[in-house]
């Protein structure tokens, strides 16, 4: 029996180089919360994030919330969507915030005392927040929405306003409007976490805020790479998937 | 015989437990947009080209169908980025290899999958956990 369960162990090892190199088992330096001259926590650095395709489910290093409290429009919309009628990010339209972060691919974030800076490897999408106290800009709603931030402490918090409900909250379509309100918590209790919680708040949606809570892991022995998505989007070219129609 | 649809699960247990702790590489689009998680299929055949670009890399094969006559298939995989952070390169599937592919069939009946394990004959599997979107997919709740 010890040898079955070896020999499959080593067929799994064989077939799934990611563990076979340790990549499963990766450790992150060790040292204390790094900071800018100023004194603020300083959260750059290229960032491992779990793929969360559904926030209701929990998974490694997330904890999602098992039943979103829907209003009726809310459960309307999550009854009737069927990514086969549609799915914006096969189109490579912009996925916003909320599908962005859920994303496998990596993060770098770049930080000063005025901005903070997402650079999302999907598709090489980047988001510039200001940080030093300004209030949200007025103006058309878009894509990733409108974002600021403030400290409360040493965590960071990024407010997310103004979206153009155009986009999913996940991969498999959890709805919101364009009443949607991001509240991401940033904190870096070591060198190698952060330590991230969303509060999303969408009254047309949903009933009451709700949350999830990851950890993301610093991977100094990754570099960000180029993230063409309509360079061979050819399942959109020979009509397997379709562009909604919103 | 070179081709095989059936609708189960795989029969091979190290390959299943391969897919299911390899590292999800892919969130372009919903798989469910594209792919049937229920229309599974196993493809043996010879590759004919290879693209390594993003969004997804295909793979593309010649299968003998059932009656000895040559189809051209074509299959997704993973984004390039994942499978080169992952150890695989545009070197790991040389044209002219014999494949075996498992994956889920389009929906729209054309000869394209989704790839979820090319194996090689001599047993080494590249690409393995390659996969579009939230596979495996999860019927949603509703």
């Amino acid at each position: 029996m010890k040898t079955h369960f070896a020999a499959t162990l080593l067929a799994i090892a064989v077939m799934c180089p990611a563990l076979a190199e340790g990549q499963q088992a990766f450790q992150p330096p060790t040292g204390p919360t790094p900071r800018l001259p100023s004194g603020k926590v300083d959260f750059s650095g290229v960032w491992q994030k779990p793929y969360v395709p559904d926030m209701t489910k929990d998974g490694k290093e997330q904890k999602g919330l098992a039943e979103l409290p829907f209003t009726p429009w809310g459960e309307a919309e999550w009854k009737k969507y069927d990514a086969a009628e549609g799915d914006y990010t096969g189109a490579c339209l912009p996925f916003g915030m909320s599908r962005s972060v859920n994303t496998p691919e990596p993060m770098q974030l770049m930080q000063s005392d005025k901005y903070f800076t997402f650079l999302f490897e999907q598709n090489s999408w980047f988001v510039v927040v200001p940080i030093d106290g300004r209030p949200h800009r007025q103006g058309i709603a878009t894509w990733f929405g409108d974002s600021v931030g403030h400290w409360d402490g040493d965590t960071l918090v990024i407010d997310t306003v103004n979206f153009n409900g155009k986009t999913r909250l996940d991969t498999i379509g959890h709805p919101h409007s364009d009443q949607l309100h991001l509240v991401q918590r940033f904190t870096r209790p070591d060198l190698g976490h952060i330590t991230w919680e969303v509060t999303v708040e969408d009254p047309k949606t949903f009933t009451k805020p709700w949350k999830n809570a990851r950890t993301f892991t610093l991977r100094p022995d990754w570099e960000m790479m180029e993230y063409s998505c309509e360079e061979n989007n050819k399942s959109l070219w020979e009509g397997r998937i379709k562009v909604p129609k919103r | 015989m070179s081709t095989k649809v059936n609708m189960t699960r795989f029969s091979l247990m190290a390959a299943g437990l391969a897919v299911a702790l390899a590292q999800p590489v892919s969130a372009h689009h919903s798989f469910a947009a594209e792919f049937d998680a229920n229309k599974t299929v196993t493809l043996t055949g010879t590759v004919t080209k290879l693209e390594w670009m993003n969004p997804h890399i295909w793979v593309y094969l010649d299968v003998k169908d059932d009656k000895g006559n040559v189809q051209p298939w074509q299959c997704e995989g993973g984004p390039p980025n994942t499978l080169t952070r992952n150890g695989w390169s545009q070197n790991s599937l040389k044209v002219g290899e014999q494949v075996t592919i498992d994956g889920a069939l389009a929906k729209d009946g054309s000869k394209t999958c989704n790839a979820r394990v090319v194996k090689l004959p001599d047993g080494r599997s590249v690409f393995a956990g390659s996969a579009g979107g939230d596979y495996p997919p999860t019927p949603p709740k509703k």
